[in-house]
């Protein structure tokens, strides 16, 4: 089927040309970023595109920057790369670079954006954990104006979102890091590199009280462990007002083996997963604990 | 059929193309300008066979539709041999013996040519990191990593993709 190619110039002339595109080819229109994953699902003939709408050169989705409230803006088309080695994402928000430099590898992280892979909302995507777990909003762009949706709240289902089909990711806003915090990222994978298939990962940022030695917040976002990215909030109560120790991870992993339903695959049984995703958590949040200044 | 006008400079020379909005890099590489120096094996960005750079730095030509690299510069591994004469990595991978069937050498010497212009004197950990991206049935990598480390410890002589 012929498929047409729009290239706007604006992401308010993008918006207009996306809500054609999807009226005219009853929503069989699709947005382009790095491409690299619809890259792949049209060589595995598992996509036959109506209509590209090219958003890669708007230069309203590059870029990263402090704003106002004190927090970061990253554009939705900013590459994985580009995270990584950011020295605003180094100094405030490192664990976006430890995030970013466990994807895949150069070749993907040059093309591949952060936006693109947000909304692909693939279960083991790496940047959908980081994001619910510092609790950034995510802002849109659609035919009735601006929307901000918190990440915690973004991810729907198998490959869905809460974005409609005529709106666009703008950016990624992160709020500002406050005293006595500490994030982490843990990745579990069969292969060191380009494992993109049967990988575990977890995102944890949390908050010390150094009165108590206690932690005071916790954010906890889990990749590879169910249909979608996954926000753990039940499993963040079992956190809250506890010090990290075998007490409190003995909670964790019976919350979190309630909370989650890893899909079973190739390679590892449901079960085995669910473990997995506990290590990998105890490992992360000690991490975190130790980065926000609380001792082992 | 929708067909779109893109320019592209490859290793060096325009070309003004018409292609189809869902056509890959590697086909227009391969089928439109003959160059079939660059390979393709997995289509799915896994592999590596495919590395071309992009305005500089190294991407999978397999899933990248054309219409995206449109106006840039693009780096084959026929590009890189100057007046007839291999570069220090290609001579590296041939002494080293860092080739057998040859498949994927095309994807790893675009690779290590980028690694080497970005850092012209790259650790061991540092070359291996760079190429854990690319897949060698052959080799065991043992050979390719020496090869490039060869080429690292003579400074980056020769080498360049300008
Ligand atoms: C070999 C390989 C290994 C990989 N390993 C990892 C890994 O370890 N971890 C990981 O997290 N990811 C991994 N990935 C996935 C990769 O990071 C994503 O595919 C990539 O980030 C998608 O970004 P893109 O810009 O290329 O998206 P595109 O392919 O351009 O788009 C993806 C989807 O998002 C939509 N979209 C794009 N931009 C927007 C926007 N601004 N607003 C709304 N919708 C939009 C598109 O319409 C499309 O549906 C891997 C990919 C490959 C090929
Ligand atoms: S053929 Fe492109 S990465 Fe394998
Ligand atoms: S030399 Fe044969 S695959 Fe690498």
């Amino acid at each position: 089927m012929d498929c047409r190619y729009s290239r706007p110039e604006s992401l308010a002339e993008a918006v207009a040309v996306l809500c054609e595109a999807q009226e005219a080819t009853e929503g069989e229109a699709h947005l382009v970023a790095g491409g690299v994953a619809l890259g792949i699902l049209m060589n595995e003939k598992l996509l036959a595109p109506r209509w590209f709408v090219d958003v890669s050169r708007l230069a309203e989705l590059k870029g990263i920057e402090a704003s106002e409230d004190g927090g970061l803006r990253i554009g939705a088309g900013c590459r994985h790369r580009e995270v990584e080695r950011s020295p605003l994402v180094a100094e405030r928000y490192a664990i976006l670079a430890e995030m970013a430099a466990e994807i895949a590898c150069g070749r993907i992280k040059n093309r591949g954006t952060i936006g693109g892979n947000i909304c692909l909302a693939d279960p083991q995507g790496d940047p959908p954990v980081a994001v619910i777990a510092l609790r950034a909003t995510l802002r849109a762009l659609g035919p009735k104006g601006t929307r901000d949706i918190p990440a915690t709240d973004f991810f729907k289902g198998l490959y869905e979102t809460a974005l409609g089909p005529d709106e666009i990711l703008q950016e990624i806003r992160l709020p500002p890091p406050q005293a006595n915090e500490g994030a982490a990222f843990g990745k579990f994978s069969a292969r060191r590199a380009m494992d993109y298939s049967s990988t575990i990962s977890v995102a944890v940022r949390l908050t010390r009280d150094p009165a108590s030695e206690q932690i005071l917040e916790i954010g906890l976002g889990l990749g590879g462990s169910g249909e979608t990215p996954i926000w753990a909030k039940e499993t963040e109560k079992a956190f809250i007002g506890r010090r990290p120790g075998d007490e409190c991870f003995a909670l964790m992993r019976e919350t979190l083996f309630a909370e989650i339903e890893p899909l079973a695959d190739d390679l590892y049984s449901q079960d085995y997963k669910r473990h997995v995703a506990a290590v990998i958590m105890k490992r992360t949040v000690e991490k975190a604990w130790q980065r926000s200044g609380g001792t082992a | 059929m929708t067909q779109l006008d893109i320019s592209l400079t490859v290793n060096g020379a325009r070309h003004e193309l018409s292609v189809g909005p869902t056509e890959m890099l590697t086909e227009v590489l391969r089928r439109r300008l003959d160059m079939t120096g660059t390979n393709r094996d997995c289509g799915m960005g896994i592999c590596g066979a495919c590395t071309v750079l992009l305005d500089g730095q190294p991407v999978s030509s397999c899933i990248l539709l054309a219409a995206l690299a449109d106006g840039s510069e693009i780096t084959t591994v026929e590009g890189l041999e100057r007046d007839g004469r291999l570069t220090a990595v290609q001579e590296a991978f041939l002494r080293h013996g860092a080739v057998q069937c040859g498949y994927c050498t095309p994807g790893f010497v675009i690779t290590s040519t980028a690694l080497l212009e970005e850092n012209p004197s790259p650790s061991r950990e540092e070359i291996v990191e760079a190429l854990k991206g690319n897949l060698c049935r052959c080799t065991g990598y043992k050979k390719i990593v020496e090869a490039v480390e060869a080429v690292a410890r003579a400074k980056g002589d020769g080498v360049g993709v300008s």
